[in-house]
């Protein structure tokens, strides 16, 4: 019994060991050393022939020029255009008479998707991961460049030059281009061009009644805002926030390539983009952070301000005497109309940082875009419904301002008025749909353009007129992920704070920020940014 | 004895009133702030913050809000859909479930109860599963998704196991089963009509699950028709931020930023009528005593 | 030789004639049944087939594949020309396969499986304890064991196919070590069948049929149940995979490169020490407190005589349960706002400082613990009254004659009866010991860095991080990883612990 047990397993031993035991072994290398040369000239080869190809195809396309191909439209096709906002009550309505002309046209219908005000960051990441949307919403302010780096959207040029040749002539090379990734176009950007040079709003009664100076500098806006404090104590000043304070007004002073802050306290100049010096570890910063300090300790915002919230509409409701965040020539015609209907008495400017340093440009195209999804099944179709929602009068009309009659008419001058609740202005939160050479006129947009005029006045002094230099970086954080992360941890913890002057000794603070930074790696963050920036720069030539 | 007896009880009583009337009141004073100031005139609020007591006493809050009533009356009728739905079915389920995990001759008890308690502790994340429901079953859009997720929870499962074991002693199965009773007819005509607090307790919290969520809304609704009624309300809430956000760019309709009232009143309506149902269930408790005395 | 004899020899022992086959395999060698030592032995031996040292796959056509695939020279002076399961996520990581990534970890996951069950077979069998049920634990044990090893390398081969047919070509070769083992595998749990027949019908015990047969009104009562956990919960938990990839849109969901532990590389550099001792703090506060809180008013309700009192107290103290945290956020900070707060209000008017809540990270444990103390009171409460309800009205009455006052009625009837509801809520919140409750933290705190320290929890700060980058699923599926395994170590230890003392009261 033993002994057959014994023999079986040495049996099976044996045949174990013929099979081949230990893991790993040679490297695998050493293999594709082996065969290497017939392989390699097998490439060769193919590369010869796809070169050949390519450049056959060139030609083609070279002559192929501006007409567009003839798209097949035989089946019905179902898009599902992604948008974030709510939907109107009129949705469907309006949808239908959409559905009603593209049908015609182009044999597709559009389905409008919304992602809600509830997370809509992450149902947007969601609904790009999962899939199932074909058209969707991008801009800059929600990740659109690390999402197209990422491969989430279809490139575009070819559709462009395929199916919507006329489109592309629309927008026209400049405005796409800012659009680029990586020089790759993945989003097709709104036509219409903006300026939301940020600025301040603030009291101007206040400011005439008191006589204090205009606040279009540091100095000048403390003189204001010390000089409404004696007057009427009562007044609450600012509305400062965990996420909204006081530096913004520091874009008075430096003139930077971006109003909304330099990552990794870097410092770029417009005019000298290739220079790039730093910030967070100047004595520039800690005296800022001391003035910040100052002005809480004088009792410019409340104590509790970091874990505020943002009030809205807290200057028309007299919370506070001027909004300094974010604050754009739309938005401010706005206020002017909120402030107009409630406090008649009340007089509201606004000034752009620009007015103050001269540097002024329009928004970046990728603030509003329309990807399409790298999921999408009819690229070409859904090219071409794009299209025509953004260029065709009576679709655009539609989409931006419902039925006409039912839900606006225009008045005399042919301004747009408002009929209905279900459906006002831009309802279908479709900015990306805007065409300004056929949109229909508000009122709130007759003031914008003249804003924009002085703008652009100012505007076309800068070393590269009218050129958002910054809006069209894109910074690829993968590479040193970590160390962003951290970075951003330790901005959160120790840098929100001094921002908002909520501590006991600013040197000391600034020297524990700073220590924090270091040991999350800021090093690192700022070469690989450097590195890029520094490329993008060389790229389209910005010295 | 009795002397001595009614002292202790006399000075228990007294603490337990005045306890309780102490926590009551800890717990309900936020509500009559949200009250208040949903009926009070918006400035105010925003001017001096809120209080017990309304100022300025308005009703314009709930004006707005049925002006167009056609949305809310459809969450409405939606949650209450789903917590019908999802509360029989799921009281059934979890009740099945938990008798069979109390049976001792069930020979996989252990590992059937294993395997429920292990989903509280690993699970794949939230993609995965809203993959599960929109694109294997692609069932997005639907209410499936809405009501199915909230049936069970292993949570009450083994909460309504233990309502078992202790309400039932094994006596009294062990008889039925000798007069020849199958389990159909155990869990019928025995185990039900004794489990009157486990089913009350157990169904409450189903019922408030559903009540109160709005996440799933979220993930899996296409269309307001679908929407949960917290959902709306959170809907509301977030609205400005997220409009600010969007209307860096001109020219969105900032339509109707809801006021700071307007939110209270929401609130008010969102959670009111639960508040006044709450009372109603708590009946079925009372109901419990007697038939335990009864028992007894 | 040796060979061919060990051959005929095994054939004659498989083929095997009937009783005497079996009496052998009953016959003891050495204290243990002569099937249990050969199944052991083969269980032994295909374990050591399975370690590292052992490759399982080939890979073939390198000169060819390579290219194909996109591995460069360079990488390929990493990677090798065999690989064991073991070591196959290796390949999968250095050679940027992430397509065969996910079935490389389910390949992973059947090992440990195939380990741990085999191991456990092997104790059994050398432990040799007499059971009340005989070696059918044994058997059972022993079965599983090949099962799961047979499944292994099911599995393997079925990789070996659907490698090959990613890559288009022939990449991957299984190792006839598969092959062998399986058939020794399919041998032994013939074995272990047939003996386990036997033994079955010493102790009138039945397999898996046949309590389908008996008891299928059981089994059909949890086919809802079963149908509900899969697809809610045990089909979705394959991805757990994400937490070990980078994602990126281009290659999707299921093949992005896999990186193995980078993303937990991550949460270690975010203070990972700081943020698990939060959370673990808050929430033993909360289920310590939470729970005797709990457990005192429902005790109080029930003993107040008049009826209405109870249930408007009661009614009344559920209501907080309803106030959804975005309100209580708002109302919080109303109360504690430092110039217009109406704590604030109420201090200076009796003459004090005002307090400077939301920049003193001191207060906030408490606060919190206070606001979810407030918000969880009558939830919980409910749970514990209808206990309390449940208990015999007579051993109150006997109680009371034999002269117990209420606090000794409290002490010696309620509480005890109480235990077991007690525990069971206790040891499911130990589960979630490591998840806090998001809502709560982050509205109270909201952005304020000054509070970070004292009230950032894992889920917090995870949620910070995914906001800003869109590309973190691997993140927030590693952390979310982390937790659970943290939870389940606790929970797992805790049960067994209590298993000890009173196994009624275990959760499983």
């Amino acid at each position: 019994m033993k002994k057959k047990l014994l023999s079986l397993l040495l049996a099976t031993a044996m045949a174990a060991s013929l099979a081949g035991c230990g893991g790993g072994g040679k490297s695998a290398a050493d293999a594709m050393d082996e065969t290497q040369e017939p392989v390699a000239s097998g490439q060769e080869e193919q590369a010869d022939r796809t070169q050949q190809e390519s450049q056959a195809e060139t030609e083609s396309a070279k002559e192929g020029g501006g007409e567009a191909k003839e798209l097949d439209t035989s089946e019905r096709v179902d898009l599902v255009m992604y948008q974030l906002g709510d939907a109107p009550p009129d949705e469907e309505k309006i949808e239908e008479k959409i559905n009603e002309i593209l049908l015609e046209k182009v044999n597709a219908t559009i389905d409008f998707q919304f992602s809600t005000w509830v997370d809509w960051q992450q149902k947007y990441s969601l609904q790009l991961t999962t899939g199932g949307v074909d058209l969707v919403y991008t801009a800059n302010w929600s990740e659109y460049g690390t999402l197209a780096n990422s491969g989430a959207f279809l490139p575009l040029d070819d559709l462009l030059d395929t199916i919507s040749p006329d489109m592309k002539a629309l927008i026209g090379d400049s405005a796409l281009n800012q659009c680029r990734v990586n020089g790759e176009l993945y989003t097709i950007p709104c036509n219409d061009m903006e300026y939301t040079s940020n600025g301040i709003i603030y009291r101007e009664d206040l400011r005439e009644k008191y006589d204090l100076p205009i606040p279009n500098t540091p100095e000048n806006i403390e003189a204001y805002l010390l000089g409404i404090k004696e007057n009427e104590p009562e007044q609450q000043l600012l509305d400062v926030s965990g996420q909204e304070n006081m530096t913004t007004i520091f874009n008075f002073k430096y003139p930077w390539v971006t109003f909304t802050g330099i990552p990794y306290g870097l410092a770029i100049n417009y005019e000298t983009p290739a220079e790039v010096n730093d910030y967070w570890f100047s004595d520039d910063f800690t005296n800022d952070m001391k003035l910040m300090k100052k002005w809480a300790d004088l009792g410019f915002w409340s104590k509790s301000a970091l874990s505020n919230t943002p009030q809205e509409k807290a200057l028309e409701n007299g919370l506070s005497v001027m909004y300094f965040s974010g604050f754009n020539p739309s938005k401010a015609t706005w206020v002017y109309k909120d402030v107009a209907e409630q406090h008649p008495d009340w007089k509201v400017e606004f000034i752009a940082f620009g007015e103050t340093t001269g540097i002024l440009f329009p928004a970046n195209m990728q603030t509003n875009g329309t990807a399409i999804s790298k999921d999408c099944k009819n690229p070409e179709r859904a090219m071409k419904v794009l299209e025509l929602l953004l260029t065709d009068k009576e679709l655009n009309d539609l989409v931006m301002c419902g039925i006409e009659g039912e839900h606006y008419e225009l008045d005399e001058n042919g301004i747009y008025r408002n009929l209905s609740d279900k459906f006002g202005y831009g309802a279908m939160s479709t900015p990306n749909l805007r065409n300004k050479d056929i949109m229909i006129l508000t009122e709130a947009r007759a003031e914008l353009n003249e804003l924009s005029e002085k703008y652009a006045e100012i505007g076309a002094k800068t070393k590269y007129p009218n050129t958002d230099i910054y809006g069209g970086f894109t910074e690829d954080t993968t590479p040193y992920s970590t160390e962003y992360g951290a970075v951003q941890n330790v901005c959160d913890q120790y840098l929100k704070p001094l921002q908002a002057g909520m501590v006991d000794d600013v040197d000391a603070a600034v020297a524990q920020f700073r220590e924090k930074l270091k040991e999350a790696g800021i090093e690192t963050c700022r070469e690989g940014f450097k590195e890029q920036w520094l490329a993008y720069c060389e790229e389209y030539g910005y010295k | 004895m009795k002397v001595k007896i009614s002292k202790s009880m006399i000075v228990f009583q007294s603490i337990a009133y005045v306890l309780l009337a102490l926590g009551a009141l800890v717990c309900v004073a936020p509500f009559l702030i949200i009250l208040s100031g949903s009926l009070t005139d918006d400035a105010v609020i925003i001017k001096d913050g809120y209080s017990i007591l309304p100022r300025g006493f308005t009703l314009a809050a709930y004006e707005t809000i049925f002006k167009v009533p056609g949305e809310i009356l459809q969450a409405y009728k939606m949650t209450m859909f789903y917590t019908a739905v999802g509360t029989v079915l799921g009281l059934l389920m979890i009740t099945l479930t938990a008798y069979v995990i109390s049976r001792k001759e069930f020979k996989y008890r252990n590992q059937v109860s294993f395997l429920i308690y292990f989903t509280t502790l690993f699970g794949g994340g939230m993609i995965p599963w809203y993959l599960m429901y929109a694109n294997v079953l692609n069932l997005k859009g639907s209410t499936f998704p809405i009501w199915f997720p909230g049936l069970m929870s292993p949570f009450l499962i083994i909460l309504m196991r233990t309502f078992i074991s202790e309400s039932v002693p094994d006596a009294i199965t062990e008889s039925a089963k000798l007069d020849g009773a199958g389990h159909v007819t155990i869990f019928f005509r025995i185990i039900l009509p004794v489990l009157g607090p486990g089913l009350a307790t157990v169904g409450l919290f189903l019922a408030l699950g559903y009540w109160n969520d709005w996440y799933r809304s979220s993930m899996f609704s296409v269309s307001q028709d679908t929407w949960e009624l917290q959902f709306y309300l959170y809907n509301l809430l977030n609205a400005s931020a997220g409009m600010k956000q969007m209307a860096q760019s001109a020219n969105i309709a900032m339509t109707e930023i809801p006021t700071q009232s307007m939110k209270l009143a929401m609130a008010v309506v969102v959670t009111g009528p639960v508040l006044l149902f709450y009372p109603f269930v708590q009946r079925y408790f009372v109901s419990g005593i007697t038939v335990g005395a009864v028992k007894g | 030789m040796l060979f061919r004899e060990g051959f005929v020899q095994g054939k004659s022992m498989v083929k095997g004639q009937g009783v005497r086959m079996e009496e052998r395999l009953e016959r003891k060698i050495g204290g243990r049944k002569t099937g249990v030592v050969l199944t052991a032995a083969v269980s032994g031996f295909v374990f050591l087939l399975s370690l590292p040292f052992v490759s399982w796959v080939k890979v073939v056509n390198i000169s060819s594949l390579f290219p194909k695939i996109g591995i460069s020279r360079e990488t390929a002076a990493d990677l090798y020309q065999r690989y064991s399961v073991f070591n196959l996520l290796d390949f999968v990581q250095k050679g940027g396969q992430g397509e065969i990534g996910l079935y490389a970890m389910i390949l992973l996951m059947l090992l440990m499986a195939a380990w741990y069950f085999n191991l456990a077979y092997l104790w059994k069998a050398a432990r040799n304890k007499k059971r009340k049920d005989g070696d059918l634990g044994l058997y059972a044990a022993g079965r599983l064991a090949m099962l799961s090893m047979l499944l292994l390398a099911g599995a393997s081969v079925g990789f070996v196919a659907f490698s090959n047919n990613r890559f288009g070509m022939k990449g991957f070769s299984a190792s006839p070590v598969i092959y062998l083992l399986s058939v020794l595998c399919v041998m032994a749990y013939a074995v272990i069948k047939r003996m386990e027949k036997k033994e079955r019908e010493l102790y009138h015990e039945h397999g898996l049929l046949e309590e389908i047969r008996k008891n299928w009104v059981l089994f059909l009562m949890l086919v809802p149940t079963f149908v509900y956990f899969l697809i809610n919960s045990y089909l979705p938990m394959v991805g757990i995979y994400y937490a070990f990839t980078n994602f990126n849109f281009r290659d999707g969901l299921w093949a992005s490169p896999f990186v193995g532990m980078k993303n937990f590389e991550f949460l270690l550099k975010g203070d990972l020490f700081r943020l698990t001792r939060n959370t673990v703090l808050y929430n033993v506060a909360f289920i310590l407190l939470g729970n005797v809180f709990q457990i005192i008013f429902a005790i109080l309700v029930s003993q107040v005589s008049k009826k209405w009192f109870q249930k408007t107290s009661q009614t009344l103290m559920f209501m907080p349960y309803f106030v959804s945290f975005v309100l209580l956020k708002v109302l919080v900070y109303n109360l504690f706002e430092y110039d217009y707060g109406l704590i604030n209000n109420i201090v200076t008017s009796l003459g004090g400082d005002r307090i400077d809540f939301y920049n003193t990270p001191a207060y906030w444990p408490f606060l919190i613990v206070l606001f979810n103390l407030w918000k969880g009171i009558g939830y919980g409460m409910v749970v514990y009254l209808a206990s309390i309800m449940g208990i015999d009205g007579e051993l109150y009455e006997a109680a009371k004659v034999d002269g117990a006052n209420v606090f000794h009625q409290i002490r010696y009837i309620t509480l005890p009866l109480l235990k077991p509801t007690f525990i069971i809520l206790l040891l499911y919140s130990l589960g979630g010991i490591m998840k806090g409750q998001f809502e709560l933290f982050y509205q109270m705190v909201g952005n304020n860095g000054v509070l970070y320290n004292v009230t950032d929890i894992i889920d917090t700060y995870v949620y910070r991080i995914t906001m800003t980058q869109p590309l973190s699923i691997g993140l927030g599926t590693a952390a979310g990883l982390y937790q659970s395994v943290f939870g389940f170590v606790i929970v797992v230890v805790t049960n067994w612990l209590i298993k000890r003392k009173n196994p009624q009261y275990a959760l499983f």
